[in-house]
């Protein structure tokens, strides 16, 4: 149940990337890091408790969107959902992630909550998770002993859990430099329009005229992490997109998916609506109507 | 073209300002010196269950905490928190039997949050701790989620007066066969060419007003038990406490502080008796409670959800012979208002159509669910959901058009009203369907989308309903006003109706300046203080505008005449030759002969002796004018509403796309708050048929008490609306009104779930109409 007094903890605001790191490294699984917030402290009205929650808003220099067409996308930890929905080069070069940010909470929330945030919370439901994964990329994790970088692929480990060790700090996600073919598109069901998703889906394929030479599908709420539809892509790869391609990708999902019934859905109902909802997908990035 | 100075103009409600500004001061905003702070501790763990013991003792130790309660710590009384008990004759009370099945604090948890101890401490945080440190035993009983299951034999009894756990049916010495209707329903079967009869669930509705439940009381030096509260009854709220805790009403003060949405979750009581309870057992402290806005979702009274079973037949010419209904309700918990919309579910059945026999029966039933009693509707969205679809059901049969065939069969000026014996004496029915329809531009798209084909489906529907203005003669109706006139011709109206939100203050000066011939801003409004103002029932049935309107009337018509008599005596006119414009009397066709308002009213407040004569100059006494009014009728306002929304049929997503509200309104006091009102219901009746329920683990815990996951529709989803007010003055309302309060939120239900089988050709019978059941019908419908 609720409660309108959060569960006691302390919080800590470093100024610096070390300080945080010194931190994270003292504290390890007994600090939360918070970014926007958003879906932290909720949780703390609903039951969850920290001893430590770490701010890390008062980073400087960590709310940056930078885009290079070579070098892709470079976002930082503090970078907020409503930067992204800022920036002309996301709308341009990764729609799918533009839309997920889009439609992406409420205007209040999306004004604090952060991408990076958003991966890290490793939620099955994440809009933005999802377009993410499909674009592919990587984040850089930073900690007192050094720095890595671990590929949106190998993030998600199981509910709610993520490859970050505690004495981590996710600093930057980087997504390639776009193809000059790619296509990406996101596409969602909720019960109303602001709404934590039912479904949701994002395509990012790479076309050669009418063919397809290279697809990564992601859809989330059917499985416990946001979840990469790899049987289904190969069916995509070297094909031209027509009716009887489509009609075996959306035969396809079905099989690759596992969701289950909750508050939002059933399992009968995501199963039963995955295939349209890739298919669309697929049709609103290649503009096929 | 209106020959009025207020009446009719859509004037700024006088309450938006400090809403919009965050400077109204709610019941959350009151900080009294020394405050303490209370928790209601509640039951998480069961459904349904005993308490076999309780050990507050480690939550007494912690700092901060003044006093730690058990049940037997507070009167363990048994009270009612809905006020029926009060609004129904002694008679009609003997017929519900006993009613009164709550205590303050239960040691047989009767639903999910049920309260089974009290902490009050110096600070909010320190009593949320304690209550953390409470130690209970429990012995859990079995879980009834319906009717079927609580009625069972050998179910455990929830109060052992109402066997079978059958809260309520239609009462036999007032409803023979426990029935309400007309003629003979076997009889009128046998007439029929065609029946169409189904099986339906209503859900759980939430009303979900923005402001959450806080409360404030003290019990002073002086004995007096003063709560601050956001109740929509104060005047019904202060007896209910003054019974409670044996307190003549003097020493209780119900102060209403500013409500912040009501929809009925307000009717009566919530937290008032546990919050003064607190007080009366730490006199001299004020003791404030505040609930997590989760909290709303198992305290206040939701929605009565239920089975609904219907079946009408009709001749071949649409004939409607025959209807025979049963609506058997979860109540919940408690009783509360248990009889009532038991009962007004069927009497909004007899209210709308001309069936040649009707036979309704209404039941209602304890179930381990959060209380039910009154939300926006009282039966009448549900009534609607069902009535309305089987309508369109026997039209598509019949091949009749649906808006032709309810402008044939509506009941109209004449016929027996609701609730029998009371004719409607104003129906504008026929033009509202008419000007609805032109403004949807129905018959073009009834046609265009009986030829479509492809993935998404557009359809058109329409329902109608008939509601009430007050809840006479079924229930009490009397509102008292008083109008004092200053010294400067400007007044003072004092009432204790509630202003939800809804409009009513502003609406009530406006017919309060009306009918002085004053200008607006030289009427002021005293309101809020239980002690300041003379009875009222409080604000539901949609009767705040219509029965508080009367009395404003009736009062400043008092004011008024005196004021008349006192010019007739100063100007030797007969007060019925005389007249007031811009406050100033004058003797008809003598415009030089005249008096100001303000020299009446102020030498009434200065009579000074003239010292020559002894005597005063002027007439005195300062003018006030009385009203103590109960209505002679209920003038039900008739609706249309027409949705138009497209199915995704590879999905079962529904997108609303326009939106028609006509309303039979009389006459529009102030047409910016009966738009208002159309599209604030609009709102909730469409979030009622396709997203809006409460919903249960097997084992009756609520799932979704939280906006994560109870999904109302926000400004987005909404579609294009267009309100269609048809002004037809009723003879009895004030200046010709009807209510609208309740009404913009019945037919949408109706409206939308017939769009949805024009759409697709398919009738959803379970609420709401959600895609997942949109799409296994059609899956399941392309199956067969």
């Amino acid at each position: 149940m609720s409660t309108r007094i959060l569960t006691e903890f302390e919080l800590l605001t470093p100024n610096t990337i070390p300080e945080a790191l010194s931190i994270l490294n003292e504290f390890r699984d007994n600090v939360i890091p918070i970014a926007g917030g958003t879906d932290v402290l909720v949780a703390m009205k609903f039951g969850f408790s920290t001893e430590y929650a770490m701010s890390i808003s008062a980073i400087p220099d960590l709310d940056y969107l930078s885009f290079d067409p070579n070098k892709g996308l470079r976002i930082g930890a503090n970078a907020t959902i409503s930067q992204i929905l800022d920036s002309k080069a996301v709308k341009q070069h990764y729609p799918a992630l533009w839309q997920s940010a889009k439609i992406f909470a409420t205007p209040q929330i999306r004004n604090s909550a952060t991408l990076i945030g958003n991966l890290l919370r490793a939620s099955p439901a994440g809009d933005c998770s999802c377009a993410v994964y499909a674009l592919g990329g990587s984040i850089v994790l930073v900690s007192q002993q050094g720095e890595r970088e671990v590929d949106i692929d190998d993030l998600w480990i199981s509910y709610q859990n993520t490859e970050r060790r505690s004495d981590e700090l996710a600093i930057e996600l980087r997504i390639p430099a776009p193809e000059p073919a790619g296509r990406s598109a996101f596409k969602r069901l909720t019960r109303v329009n602001e709404d934590l998703a039912k479904l949701n889906v994002a395509v990012n394929l790479v076309m050669d005229g009418d063919k397809c030479t290279h697809a990564r599908l992601a859809m989330g709420c059917v499985a416990p992490t946001p979840l990469r539809l790899r049987a289904t892509e190969k069916l995509l790869i070297g094909q031209t997109l027509d009716g009887s391609v489509l009609k075996r990708v959306m035969a396809s999902v079905k099989e690759e998916i596992n969701p289950i019934d909750d508050q939002r859905s059933t399992a009968e109902y995501r199963k039963s609506v995955s295939g349209v909802f890739l298919r669309r997908a697929i049709e609103q990035a290649c503009d096929i109507s | 073209m209106t020959e009025f100075r207020t009446v009719g103009k859509s004037e700024i409600k006088i309450d938006v300002k400090a809403k919009v500004t965050g400077r109204a001061v709610y019941a959350a905003d009151i900080n009294l010196p020394g405050t303490l702070h209370a928790k209601i501790v509640r039951c998480y763990e069961h459904a349904h269950a005993k308490v076999k013991s309780l050990d507050l003792s480690e939550a007494a130790k912690i700092p901060g905490v003044v006093k730690v309660f058990a049940p037997e710590d507070l009167t363990t009384k048994f009270y009612n928190q809905s006020v029926i008990d009060i609004m129904v004759s002694e008679d009609m009370r003997g017929m519900l039997g006993d009613i009164e099945d709550q205590k303050i604090l239960t040691d047989h948890v009767k639903h999910y949050g049920d309260g089974i101890a009290a902490i009050v401490a110096t600070t909010e945080e320190a009593a949320e701790r304690a209550a953390e440190r409470i130690k209970v035993e429990y012995e859990p009983l079995p879980v009834y989620l319906n009717a079927t299951e609580s009625s069972q034999d050998g179910a455990v009894q929830f109060t052992p007066q109402k066997p079978r756990n059958m809260a309520f049916e239609l009462p036999e010495p007032a409803f023979p066969n426990n029935t309400l209707g007309w003629g003979d329903a076997d009889e009128g079967f046998k007439e029929a060419d065609i029946i169409v009869e189904d099986n339906f669930y209503t859900s759980k509705q939430k009303q979900a007003q923005m402001e959450p439940n806080s409360y404030i009381a003290l019990y002073d030096d002086d004995g007096l038990l003063s709560c601050w509260t956001s109740t929509q009854m104060p005047k019904s709220v202060q007896p209910k406490i003054a019974k409670l805790f044996n307190l003549p009403m003097s020493r209780v003060r119900i102060i209403q502080t500013v409500v912040g949405g009501g929809f009925g979750a307000r009717l009566g009581m919530v937290l008032e008796p546990h919050i003064c309870a607190l007080a009366m057992a730490l006199p001299g402290h004020p003791i404030k409670v505040q609930s997590p806005r989760e909290e709303d979702w198992l305290t206040s009274p939701s929605r009565h959800p239920g089975d609904y079973w219907m079946k009408m037949g009709f001749k071949k010419d649409g004939t409607p012979v025959a209807c025979d209904a049963k609506f058997v309700n979860y109540k919940g918990g408690y009783y509360l208002d248990g009889s009532g919309v038991a009962f007004t579910t069927g009497g909004w059945v007899s209210g709308l159509y001309k069936f040649g026999a009707l036979r309704y029966k209404g039941e209602s039933y304890f179930t381990n669910q959060p209380v039910c009693g009154a939300y926006r509707g009282y039966g009448n969205p549900q009534t609607n959901f069902v009535l309305e679809q089987l309508v369109d059901r026997a039209c598509h049969e019949l091949k009749i058009d649906p808006v032709e065939w309810r402008k044939k069969w509506h009941k109209d000026v004449g016929d027996d009203g609701w609730c029998a014996g009371v004719p409607y004496a104003s129906c504008a029915l026929d033009e509202v369907l008419d000007e609805g329809a032109k403004a949807i531009d129905w018959k073009a798209k009834r046609e265009k989308y009986a030829q479509q084909t492809g993935v998404k489906r557009r359809g058109v529907g329409v329902a109608v309903m008939v509601h009430t203005s007050g809840a006479m003669p079924m229930l009490l109706e009397h509102t008292v006003c008083t109008v004092r006139l200053n010294e400067d011709a400007t007044a003072v109206v004092a009432f204790a109706c509630s202003d939800m939100g809804q409009g009513s203050h502003t609406t009530l000066r406006q017919i309060a300046a009306e009918t002085l011939g004053f200008p607006l801003e030289d009427v002021s409004l005293s309101v809020g203080d239980s002690n300041d103002a003379g009875y009222d029932i409080g604000a539901h049935a949609s009767r705040t505008l219509y029965v508080g309107g009367g009395a404003v009337m009736a009062a400043c018509k008092d004011a008024l005449k005196q004021l008349l008599e006192r010019a007739a005596t100063m100007l030797e006119a007969n007060p019925d030759d005389l007249e007031i414009e811009d406050k100033q009397i004058f003797v008809k066709g003598s415009p030089d002969r005249k008096v100001a308002a303000s020299e009446i009213c102020s030498g009434g407040v200065y009579p000074f002796l003239n010292p020559q004569t002894g005597a005063p100059d002027t007439i005195p006494g300062q003018i006030l004018g009385y009203s103590s009014f109960n209505p002679m009728h209920n003038s039900p306002p008739f609706g249309a509403c027409f949705v138009e929304l497209e199915v995704d049929t590879e999905t079962g997503e529904i997108k609303l796309i326009e939106m028609v509200n006509g309303h039979d309104i009389g006459r529009a006091i102030n047409p910016a708050v009966v738009e208002g009102q159309l599209e604030g219901g609009a709102q909730q009746g469409l979030g009622m048929a396709l997203t809006e329920e409460l919903y249960f683990s097997t084992d009756g815990k609520v799932l979704n008490n939280t906006f994560t996951d109870y999904k109302m529709l926000g400004p987005s989803d909404m579609p294009k609306i267009t309100n269609v007010i048809i002004e037809n003055p009723d003879p009895h309302g004030p200046f010709g009104a009807k209510s609208v309060g309740e009404a913009g939120l019945v037919a949408p239900v109706g409206a939308t779930a017939n769009a949805i089988y024009n759409a697709i050709g398919i009738q959803i019978t379970d609420l709401p109409i959600t895609p997942e059941k949109i799409l296994k019908a059609l899956n399941e419908k392309h199956a067969a």
